[in-house]
């Protein structure tokens, strides 16, 4: 019988419970972003640099080298590690908190750096980790701890669109935004985080992927009423779609 | 083959690291630090290295985190209010026991203070401005010979006990030109072995992660007692201080970086009256020169601790000295003119002399 670990190979490590919240969206995109690695046979020569959050715990569950970098530094970290490290491959996993508060500042800059490094950002429109406060990308209406009467754009202005955001940087050579709330999105997001990854292997820069997933403990929703919440509400103001592919034009040559 | 140059201090601080292996510099521009940034700009491609000029000091300082987390020593230089903004990195780096070299410009405070040179941050650097019970190996040259000198002592530092070592000169003296004689070229980098804990991929090593919190109480409480006993051997292995005419010293002037250096000529002319001035150096200002103070001799009456602020190091003093002999202070920053003549040296030891 073929068992889960056949199918993911060394990547992903099954020898210990997660510390997501059970049907968190973060335990598929750890997933996503572990099978690539597998499937590109690039686990030895591949670092992570986490960002301060739930998904700070990511490096846990794979079995590749991986720093915790301070609050919504990754992008610089993994800068300095692809300086030092050219030849490997270096991606960051961040939540939307550190990547789009602390954070924003660095993703742009290496966005628009378009050195070859991977990062990620899981969008899950709030705070998880502190207890559901109101991020960057929390929608118009979203309860949340910090905004009790739902997010008002006359008060806390309006939800960050990063990779919109990223789209005119000539550094940046792939650049999509998916979603892990049904079956048919998480195929498309697996593509993507693939795609992110090659881009880097190939050299041709920046690769940035937004995941548009849901946190059930921060929306105070069950399971199946969060990723509902998800594909129905956050989705409306998160479209996914490719914004850019170099590696289509990279194929062509 | 030694080489010896005129160039400014800063420069002098590029040349030296360049020299002795450093092959990467992150820098962020501001004055008076950015003269080391635009030579190793110019001058470390020569050598298959690079500077790499990021958005601001905190990415600077990440961006250093990542390429020591590859087992590699790179470089920053900065000056105070860069410094500020670095701190959140240098103390992860010092607990996540990563090294690299830095070089503090020291000018004037608090806030964004102005251009002017200074010693201002002395507390920063030898407190650990960053949050936790950690420190940073503090090397303070008063000269640009003295920084070629203590570079490879710097990166013996950094890479012996994986920690930030940080150059701090102050600003005047990083602007003043003068020469310099560098040894040969020699990569000291090379001398160290990091592949015992160097993020590298797991080709050749399992998996490893670093984490600078603690994830559980435990591992937190044996990560910050392995701090603690690390900081304990720096400060019983590496205090550095020059002294002059201790031995039968009447009047001791203590004083680091450019007002270190004028102590030579202020004990010279006191002896010369035969006057019994003597002075300490400190050269490590973290792990400050204890050591020096612990014998001094019963023929001190008074110490003139001289400062380019307003009295920061003369706390470290006073500690070392724990009462037995009064210490006094002469600092002076900001406006134009930022620090202590000679003159004023003079006048203050000459009135502790006469006992007043
Ligand atoms: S708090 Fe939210 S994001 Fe964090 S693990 Fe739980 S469900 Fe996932």
């Amino acid at each position: 019988m073929q068992t889960l670990a056949d199918y993911y190979g060394e990547t992903l490590k099954f020898d210990k419970l997660t510390s997501y919240c059970p049907g968190c969206g973060h335990g598929i995109v750890t997933r996503l972003v572990a099978e690539t690695i597998e499937s590109m046979g690039i686990r030895e020569k591949t670092m992570s640099v986490v960002g301060i959050g739930c998904g700070g715990f990511s490096h846990h569950y794979l079995e590749v080298d991986a720093i915790e970098a301070i609050h919504g530094r990754a992008p610089a970290t993994a800068i300095g590690y692809k300086v030092a490290m050219p030849d490997h491959v270096v991606f960051t996993y961040q939540g939307d908190g550190d990547t789009s508060a602390i954070g924003l500042h660095e993703i742009m800059h290496a966005a628009n750096r378009g050195m070859p490094i991977t990062c990620i950002m899981v969008n899950n429109s709030v705070f998880g980790m502190t207890g559901g406060q109101m991020s960057p990308t929390t929608i118009p209406g979203q309860v949340t701890t910090t905004s009790t009467k739902g997010r008002d754009v006359h008060i806390h202005g309006y939800p960050l669109l990063v990779p919109e955001m990223m789209r005119a940087m000539k550094g940046v050579a792939y650049l999509a935004r998916e979603t892990v709330v049904d079956v048919k999105s998480i195929n498309r997001a697996a593509k993507s985080i693939r795609n992110a990854f090659e881009c880097q292997v190939k050299g041709l820069g920046f690769a940035f992927v937004e995941v548009i997933s849901p946190c059930p403990t921060g929306l105070h929703l069950s399971v199946p009423d969060a990723y509902a919440y998800a594909a129905k509400e956050t989705l409306s103001y998160f479209k996914p779609q490719i914004f850019k592919n170099e590696l289509e034009k990279s194929d062509e040559v | 083959m030694k080489e010896t140059l005129f160039l400014k201090n800063t420069e002098a601080f590029a040349e030296s690291m360049i020299r002795c292996g450093i092959r990467c510099h992150f820098a962020y521009p501001i004055t008076p630090a950015t003269d080391v940034m635009k030579y190793t700009s110019r001058m470390l491609p020569e050598v298959g290295g690079r500077m790499v000029q990021m958005e601001s000091e905190l990415a600077v300082s990440n961006a250093l985190a990542g390429y020591a987390c590859a087992g590699k020593l790179g470089a920053t230089s900065s000056s105070g209010p860069g410094m500020t903004l670095m701190q959140e990195a240098i103390g992860f780096m010092a607990a996540g026991e990563l090294p690299c070299i830095m070089l503090d410009a020291m000018r004037v405070g608090p806030g964004d203070g102005d251009i002017i040179g200074a010693q201002s941050t002395y507390y920063q650097a030898t407190r650990g401005g960053g949050h936790g019970d950690y420190r940073v190996i503090v090397l303070a040259p008063s000269c640009g010979q003295e920084i070629a000198e203590l570079m490879p002592h710097g990166i013996k530092l950094a890479l012996t006990y994986l920690t930030p070592v940080l150059f701090v000169v102050d600003g005047v003296t990083c602007q003043m030109t003068e020469t310099t004689t560098f040894d040969e070229p020699y990569d000291y980098t090379a001398d160290f072995d990091t592949s015992s804990w160097a993020y590298t991929g797991t080709a050749d090593h399992p998996k490893r992660f670093l984490l600078t919190g603690s994830y559980t109480h435990e591992q937190g409480y044996e990560m910050n007692e392995r701090m603690r006993r690390k900081y304990v051997e720096i400060s019983e292995n590496e205090q550095m201080w020059e002294q002059e005419k201790v031995d039968d010293a009447e009047v001791l002037v203590v004083a680091f970086g450019i007002h270190g250096r004028m102590c030579k000529d202020l004990v010279e002319s006191f002896r010369a009256q035969g006057k019994r001035v003597g002075s300490i150096r400190p050269i490590t200002l973290w792990p400050f020169p204890n050591k020096a103070f612990e014998s001094i001799p019963a023929s001190v009456k008074s110490i003139l601790v001289v400062e380019m602020n307003h009295g920061q190091m003369v706390d470290d003093v006073r500690l070392a000295v724990n009462g037995r002999v009064p210490v006094h202070f002469l600092g002076k920053t900001g406006g134009d003119i930022p620090m202590c003549t000679l003159a004023d040296m003079t006048r203050e030891a000459s009135r502790l002399l006469e006992g007043e």
